[in-house]
């Protein structure tokens, strides 16, 4: 007789539907209606949300001011390196035509500044910005110490070539009474930025925990001069100088600057009138044939002014409309030519 | 290894270690493992950076450490290289050590061997050439030996080749006189000193030519005093045997065809596309150095008085070169490491599924199927030829006898259910046979007919059993339990006399004399008069008996053509009515033997035997005398009926070669057996038929009749080709013309190659190649006969070489595995004794019809599978290092990364699902305060994710990019389904439309085949045992041979050794020479 294996496990394979390869499969079947019903759906979704974008985006006002020319004597001031310690101011007057209603935000924008360029993007110490270790220098080259082998803070290309015009906007009233129109320059961070990425060694006495430290060589003051005034808003939590530490992506970039304070007359917005950018112009742009702009503008609930994603959205509906009539024709010729051909 | 001079012979001198370390021969130790302990780490590792992918990837990481130009932190390379690297050799490392263990096993065990004059146990490794080893019954052969004696009468004894040719009846050797007479004596043996000097090591299983030196005479040695390493000792008690090659020289271990490293196309393809993507890199590589050079001289000149950079000491050209390392290193990606590990892992889950299923689960022996190689499931689905062993794949290897035809009548056929003659199903009934005491129960007849008939005391079936009973070679033995055991040279025979027992007509036992027959309960004796043994020319064997009754009878089987032009002028009508049975028998695939008798009266057999015995003692013409003798006696038979035996094929075999052949499968068979044997299974499998224009017989015996008979079938093919399509001969010329050397497809008509392995050497030599591959490939089936291991595993070399098929080899024994092993699948028969063949298989299971579902499912999802996920891979790659490339021309080709990409190889190499979940969870991880804590500098991406996915308009653009990447695709495929629809997609159509009618029925009626075929059956065991018998040379001594009336036919034994020699010889020569069987 043979022997029934019973005594040892069985070698039977378990019968689950994994194992077995039955797991419940479905394949999708390209029906008429199916296909037609969903490229219909889709583009009138597509349709109506690039109209509603579209509408949205040219709500938003948005006016660029750009001050490189408009400031030469400035800027010929700055391409030469030597006249760093000279002040340059230049005022620029502008009339708005209409009232901006809302937050309003004010960037500053340059044009032709590499900030990712790998060298440069690489040029920063992530560890001393924490203020774990304010020595940490390492990653900083080619800025990493002075000449008599202090360590710069905060070191690297980043850092030293930050932007440090100031930007101030007066509200002509009238010819003679000039208001200055209330910026907040708290809130201009990410969070984590603020909180996690960019931290103070320690908040007591910032001027000793640097010392034995130097400035960046383009700096006029150390960072824990940045801003005497606010100390949450000084050394490396400075607001401005984590926004400039952001490196942006592509050569042409704004970042922000600051916000609108809607209090007192500018409670609803900017109202029209005449208006002027006071700038203390520290930032050379022309060496690199590099310009430089202010923008105000206003925001959606979907970003900036920028009609492209409205448009493409809208292209996308129609293209979409024109494809699903076309397959309609198809079908309904290729149903005709079966039809006949069963009558025949 | 060792020896660096080519051993042209081999000089060996018995129980003298010490001559025989002079040649340096290789002891009997074998190797199959490929590392040492110590040789592990550097073998493999350098086997491992030999790859591509590997060395690519090792560059890329020294290239990362250069500070100057790595552009992304070093870690990202050398942890999926580290792991890739490691999961390999722990994969070798197991695969070695299961390697060692199988080897330390057969190593290891344990043989007596006789030194210093004292039998001592001795492991299969340390024996040596020249040693003299005692086997045991049942034991494996340790070494190529020559045989010294055995307990056997004149030192003969049976071994089992099954492990070695896939024949499973025994076969016969036996000692030279002089040294049979060492007997077991310790002592003589142990004083042996004689030295054989013969070939070489080499891989002819049939062929030994040496000569043995002992006491200042010279014997000649041939393939029938050697026991082969492989073989099995069988019915001998012991034998001694001395070492003539041992381990690696042994014909087994020549024989066996080296382990390739088998490989996919889908690897080719893969290792094809990397290069081409590798090359892809470096176009892009330069066109961004070029950019960074031009950028670097336009704007970067200005920017830099900005950035302070050591000015003047970088030019931008350098710049440009140091970018292009930086870029090689950034796209990187695209020449994906991950993607060998995950073909890999794919690779595996299918090796899973094929384990896992319970279609492929054969419950009587519980052997589930496995995959025993895990690279290679993609394969499956592309198989073109299939190479297929018959014994134990095809068949069962069991005989049963099946159906017989007496005096007219049809007995064997369940008579009611005309549909279902042939399947005997489980519920009929089997006849009961346990009345009887000396019954094989494993026996089944489903007819009562017959037993009736017995019952009845029909004298023609009683006649036609007791010639089944009686007429055989047949040894028979009695077990511990009494039982009657038969031990039998072709299972066919065994059948026959099996069949005859279990109604009623039992062999018992025989002396060289007599056989002594049980019928219907009565103990019978019968004078064995004469033996007239079976040749390949004469094709039947013949008895000649006297009966208690003092009646000489003639009795006689063999195959029907032969046999039915002996009868007597009287048996016309049975002989119509017998031939239409045979028609019948033969075209279920049964194998057919016609049983005779005849009537002699006591005169003239006496003149006839004295002439005979006159022949014998001739030295002249002997053997035609004897061969005209036996003609003579042989005729005016009277026909008693045929028998119809199945070799049980393997369950579903006709189906699954049904569907593969569907399937655009060619299968060829190569099997050891005889050539009518395998015709005979090719029909039973349907693989030949007899609507088959023509079947082809290639039997020449040397390389001209060879080249010449290709020619003329290569000739015929073409010009019943051009027959059958008259209308279409021009056309069909001009397209020989054009596709001359591109074997034609277009030979309309099936046709059948039937090649045995005498022309097949010839055949596989240089210039006749091409013409027997150019045939082959032309033929619907081809069946190779009377193939060595070697020539299986030449044949299918052959065809991969130059048709470049993806080819699979399934079989079950040692003979199996050089052709296992050089096909690209393997597939062993698992479940079986052997393990050989399932050792070296890539796959493996219980039966040949799994091969369906192995090939049409497993390897068809498989290579499904594997394309769409390499092409989501190349794309997912290629999408994804695209971008550096975009973003190099508004970073002024820096080589800064626009995303942070460290992770990316890491999700590559732990999640290959890549799903979006760990996509996500990974990236808040990334971004996360707790690792930018810990990492500042590695990870400073912080707040990234959270900022980015918090804005509206990201959703806004990853919906709009979805649809935009979606619909065209869907356009796409509708429009396809429409217009161009697949002929899947029409099925599918189909069955849907099925599904909502009422379900179909399945039952196709079953299509019997009618055939003219008549069976040119003849024993499939060769001539030898007829003349052991009536000689009485292989009779234990100790039952004496009881003293005859007749004098009987009386040679001295060493012509009666000679005779055989000689006979076995001519068998060989003959059987080639009936090339021209028209069958």
């Amino acid at each position: 007789m043979e022997e029934r294996p019973q005594h040892r496990p069985s070698r039977l394979p378990d019968n689950s539907a994994l194992k077995q390869q039955e797991l419940p499969a479905h394949r999708l079947y390209f029906t008429a209606r199916r296909v037609l019903f969903v490229f219909f759906t889709t583009g009138i979704f597509c349709l109506c949300m690039g109209i509603i974008l579209i509408l949205s985006a040219r709500s938003t006002q948005e006016i660029e001011i750009n001050y490189t020319r408009i400031c030469a004597n400035c800027a010929k001031l700055r391409e030469n390196a030597s006249n760093f310690d000279k002040e340059c101011t230049c005022s620029i007057p502008f009339y708005l035509s209409g009232k901006m209603m809302g937050n309003i935000y004010m960037y500053y924008k340059l044009y032709g500044f590499y900030q990712n360029l790998y060298r440069y993007v690489r040029s920063r110490s992530n560890r001393q910005l924490m203020g774990k270790d304010i020595k940490a220098v390492d990653d900083c080259a080619p800025f990493k110490m002075s000449d008599n082998k202090t360590p710069i803070v905060p070191c690297g290309a980043i850092a030293n070539s930050m932007f440090n015009d100031t930007i101030i906007l007066l509200h002509n009233i009238n010819s003679s009474v000039q208001i200055k129109v209330p910026m907040l320059k708290s809130g201009l961070t990410w969070w984590t930025d603020k909180y996690v990425k960019f931290q103070n060694p320690s908040s007591k006495n910032l001027a000793d925990e640097f010392r034995g430290t130097t400035k960046p060589p383009n700096w006029p003051k150390p960072i824990y001069d940045l801003d005497k005034k606010d100390p949450r808003n000084n050394g490396f939590l400075n607001d401005d100088f984590i926004v400039w530490m952001r490196a942006a992506a592509f050569p042409t970039f704004k970042k922000l600057y600051g916000r609108l304070n809607r209090t007192h007359h500018f409670i609803e917005g900017l109202p029209a009138g005449n208006y002027s950018l006071n700038i203390t112009y520290n930032f050379p742009v022309t060496r690199f044939h590099g310009e430089k702009s202010v923008v105000l503008s206003t925001l959606t609930w979907c970003g900036g002014n920028s009609l492209f994603l409205g448009l493409a959205y809208t292209v996308t509906g129609a293209i979409t409309w024109l494809a699903s009539f076309a397959m309609m024709a198809i079908h309904i010729m290729l149903k005709n030519k079966k039809m006949s051909f069963f009558h025949q | 290894m060792f020896c660096f001079m080519v051993e042209m012979e081999r000089i060996v001198k018995a129980n003298d270690r010490e001559y025989n370390e002079k040649f340096q021969y290789v002891d009997n130790r074998i190797h199959t493992s490929k590392y040492s302990i110590l040789t592990f780490l550097p073998i493999n590792l350098f086997e491992q950076f030999q790859r591509v992918a590997n060395a690519y990837f090792l560059c890329l990481l020294i290239l990362q450490l250069i500070p100057e130009i790595s552009s992304l932190t070093w870690f990202t390379t050398i942890v999926p290289l580290v792991l890739v690297i490691t999961m390999t050799a722990v994969k070798d490392a197991t695969d070695d050590y299961f390697r060692h263990k199988s080897d330390n096993q057969v190593n290891n065990r344990q043989s007596e061997v006789l030194i210093d004059s004292k039998l001592q146990n001795e492991k299969w490794m340390n024996v040596k050439v020249g040693d003299i080893i005692k086997l045991e019954n049942n034991q494996f052969v340790a070494a190529d030996l020559l045989l010294l004696s055995s307990s056997e009468p004149h030192g003969l004894c049976y071994v089992e080749t099954a492990e070695l040719d896939g024949e499973t009846n025994l076969k016969v050797r036996h000692a030279l006189s002089v040294t049979s007479e060492l007997g077991a004596d310790i002592n003589r043996l142990a004083r042996f000193d004689g030295i054989v000097v013969c070939e070489a090591p080499n891989n002819k299983l049939d062929k030994f030519m040496g000569i043995l030196s002992w006491k200042d005479s010279k014997h000649s040695l041939n393939n029938e005093k050697i026991i082969l390493r492989g073989c099995i000792l069988r019915n001998t008690s012991w034998c001694f045997g001395m070492v003539i090659f041992a381990g690696p020289d042994t014909k087994l271990m020549q024989n066996s065809g080296k382990t390739k490293f088998k490989r996919t196309s889908i690897d080719r393809l893969m290792n094809a596309l990397v290069l081409w993507i590798f090359g892809f890199l470096i176009c892009l590589g330069i066109i961004l150095a070029i950019g960074n050079s031009i950028w670097e001289s336009q704007i970067g000149d200005q920017f830099r008085t900005f950035l302070f950079w050591n000015e003047g000491e970088k030019s931008s050209v350098f710049s440009g070169f140091l970018t292009f390392w930086s870029y090689i290193i950034i796209l990187n990606t695209v020449v994906p490491i991950s993607l060998y590990v995950s073909v890999e892992v794919i690779r595996l889950g299918h090796s899973y599924f094929i384990n896992w299923d319970r279609k492929m689960y054969y419950s009587r022996k519980a052997t589930p199927a496995e995959a025993r190689t895990t690279t290679l499931n993609e394969e499956l689905g592309q198989i073109e030829y299939i190479f297929s062993d018959k014994t134990g794949t095809l068949t069962q290897n069991i005989m049963t006898f099946k159906r017989c035809s007496i005096n007219g009548r049809i007995y064997g056929e369940v008579p009611d259910d005309l549909d279902q003659k042939t399947e005997i199903t489980q519920k009929k009934e089997p006849v009961d046979f346990s009345v009887k005491s000396q019954v094989d129960r494993e026996f089944q007849f489903f007819d009562h007919n017959l037993m009736e008939s017995i019952k009845m005391g029909d004298p023609k079936v009683h006649e036609f059993l007791r010639v089944l009973a009686l007429c055989h070679t047949v040894m028979s033995e009695e077990n511990s339990a009494g039982e009657l055991i038969y031990q039998v040279q072709s299972p066919d025979e065994g059948a026959l006399v099996t069949a005859a027992r279990n109604f009623g007509f039992i062999f018992k036992s025989r002396t060289p004399e007599t056989i002594t027959i049980e019928e219907l309960g009565t103990l019978v004796t019968y004078q064995l008069l004469a033996f007239l043994d079976f040749n390949n020319t004469r094709k039947r064997m013949s008895v000649i008996v006297r009966n208690p009754e003092g009646q000489i009878k003639l009795y006689s089987k063999g195959a029907d053509t032969i046999l039915f032009e002996k009868l007597h002028p009287s048996n016309e009508v049975l002989l119509s009515l017998t031939s239409d049975h045979l028609s019948e028998f033969a075209g279920e695939g049964l194998r057919t033997l016609a049983i005779a008798y005849r009537d002699l009266d006591d005169k003239y057999f006496k003149e006839w035997h004295k002439m005979l015995e006159d022949a014998n003692a001739a030295t002249e013409e002997r053997d035609e005398r004897i061969a005209g003798l036996y003609e003579e006696i042989e005729r005016d038979l009277m026909l008693l009926g045929a028998t119809a035996v199945e070799d049980k094929l393997q369950e579903g075999v006709i189906e699954t070669v049904a569907s593969l052949s569907l399937a655009n499968i060619k299968i060829w068979v190569l099997t050891g057996d005889k050539q009518e044997t395998a015709i005979n299974i090719g029909y039973a499998c349907n693989m030949l038929t007899d609507d088959m224009n023509d079947v082809f017989v290639i039997a020449g015996n040397n390389a001209v009749e060879v080249r010449e008979e290709l020619r003329k079938a290569k000739e015929n093919l073409s010009g019943q080709n051009r027959n059958v399509s008259n209308g279409h001969v021009v056309c069909e010329k001009k397209q020989q013309l054009e596709l001359d050397s591109i074997v034609e497809e277009t030979v309309t008509g099936d046709y059948a190659l039937i090649i045995n392995g005498h022309s097949l050497a010839h055949a596989l030599e240089s210039d006749v190649k091409n013409d027997l591959l150019e045939l082959a490939c032309m033929c619907k089936t081809v069946v190779c006969c009377r193939v060595t291991p070697l020539q299986k595993a030449q044949v299918v070399e052959l065809v991969k070489k130059y048709r470049n098929a993806v080819t699979l080899a399934i079989g079950d024994g040692a003979n199996d595995v050089s052709m296992i092993k050089s096909a690209h699948i393997g597939v062993g028969i698992s479940g079986q004794e052997g393990l050989q063949a399932v050792l070296a298989s890539d796959y493996s299971f219980a039966q040949f019809r799994y091969l369906q579902r192995l090939l049409l499912v497993h390897g068809r999802w498989s290579y499904f599978r594997m394309c769409k996920f390499l092409c989501y891979f190349f794309y997912k790659n290629f999408a994804f290092t695209l971008v550096h490339f975009w973003f190099g021309f508004f970073c002024g080709f820096s080589a800064q990364i626009a995303l942070d990409t460290s992770y990316w190889t890491f999700i590559n190499h732990v999640f290959i699902w890549g799903s979006i979940a760990i996509y996500f969870s990974i990236l808040f991880t990334m971004h996360s305060n707790g690792i930018f804590g810990i990492f500042p500098n590695q990870f400073p991406f912080v707040g990234n994710a959270r900022h980015s996915l918090t804005q509206k308009c990201i959703w806004l653009v990853i919906l709009l990019t979805t649809v935009a990447s979606v619909l065209p695709v869907v356009v796409f495929k509708f429009l396809k389904v429409n217009l161009y629809p697949t002929l899947s997609d029409q099925i599918r159509r189909w069955q849907k439309a099925q599904k909502k009618a009422r379900p179909p029925s399945s039952r196709r009626p079953r299509t019997r085949r009618s055939s003219s075929r008549r069976s040119g059956y003849a024993f499939a065991h060769q001539e030898g045992y007829g003349e052991l018998i009536t000689s009485g040379k292989n009779m234990r001594t100790k039952n004496p041979p009881p003293t005859s009336g007749l004098e009987k036919t009386h040679y001295n034994s060493t012509s009666w050794i000679e005779n055989l020699c000689k006979k076995t010889t001519e068998t060989v020569s003959s059987f080639s020479q009936d090339k021209t069987v028209k069958l």
